[in-house]
């Protein structure tokens, strides 16, 4: 059973999976940007601003789901010593890293009309940007270190505290002193956001999972090639 | 109506900024990751091809990855 998820028999369906995912995205964007930009209406305090959220939002849930994966994958892979898990881990950490950036970047841009400031020192933009940094190490220390164990050894360690990042970015916004907003949507509770904003941001969400599966998917597929070509030096 | 839309009743600088940021962020990185995708495949089926017949018989029999990217490939090299 476990065999059928061996990197070689998941290459044999990929290319399928990755052309249906190309040949829905841009249905997906049409229809999620006419929601997010036209049809969604202006907030009543911010007004139009406020659609940046359609992207900030997504990005930011996006960046704590895959450090949260990562994390997990690693420490299961350290008991269990699963290469593919370690495969996985690479494929998706640069996704992490990007939409980390995208949702500071665009934050950056929503804080400048919203708090008459681009940028403030203050718990959640602060670790917001200490997440960035722990995917920064995670990346160079895949990318560079060449001993497997001291890799695996670094790597575990950098993403389980960097994990402890997670919840403080998470509760920062009700616990501690910021000027982000207070969380709107919530999944235990009741959410102070109107369902008008709901459907362009989980329109917006689906867009960019999609993304992120499409880009997983080609770096998977590029490292198990990558992983094929050493083996091939053996037949020469 | 279109006026609207791109002037955002003031904050279009801002909103039009955050989307294409992530927009071109997100296309540039799908062509890296897809170009290198792309280099990479070529570059093994072409390792495929300099190995031996029986070599290379032997290497695409035991493996389906192979076995994909030769498909896929060798009509192009």
């Amino acid at each position: 059973m476990l065999s059928f998820f061996s990197p070689s028999n998941i290459f044999v369906y990929l290319n399928k999976v990755i052309e249906f995912l190309n040949s829905i995205i841009f249905i997906v964007l049409v229809v999620a940007l006419t929601f997010a930009l036209v049809i969604s209406p202006p907030d009543y305090v911010q007004g139009n601003v406020v659609r940046i959220m359609y992207v900030h939002v997504p990005a930011a849930w996006i960046s704590l789901a895959i450090f949260s994966i990562m994390t997990f994958s690693y420490i299961i892979n350290y008991i269990f010593r699963i290469k593919n898990l370690l495969i996985i881990n690479y494929s998706i950490a640069p996704i992490g890293l990007l939409f980390t950036a995208l949702a500071i970047i665009t934050g950056s841009v929503w804080g400048k009309p919203t708090w008459g400031t681009w940028w403030a020192w203050d718990a959640r933009l602060t670790s917001m940007i200490v997440l960035m940094f722990f995917y920064i190490a995670l990346i160079l220390s895949l990318k560079y270190l060449n001993d497997e164990r001291i890799k695996l050894k670094v790597t575990t360690t950098l993403s389980i505290i960097g994990f402890i990042n997670v919840p403080i970015i998470r509760y920062s916004v009700d616990y501690l002193n910021t000027l982000h907003q207070p969380t709107s949507l919530k999944i235990t509770g009741t959410s102070t956001i109107h369902t008008s904003f709901l459907l362009p941001l989980f329109l917006m969400l689906l867009v960019f999972l999609i993304y992120s599966a499409l880009i997983f998917l080609m770096k998977y597929k590029t490292e198990i090639i990558k992983m094929k070509k050493k083996r091939l030096k053996n037949y020469d | 109506m279109i006026k609207d839309i791109l002037t955002m009743n003031g904050y279009g600088f801002y909103v039009w900024l955050s989307f294409a940021i992530t927009f071109f962020s997100c296309i540039f990185y799908y062509v890296k990751t897809y170009k290198e995708l792309k280099k990479y495949e070529k570059e093994f089926a072409k390792e495929l091809m300099e190995l031996s017949a029986i070599n290379r018989q032997k290497y695409l029999d035991n493996s389906k990855v192979a076995n994909q990217i030769f498909l896929s490939k060798s009509k192009t090299i």
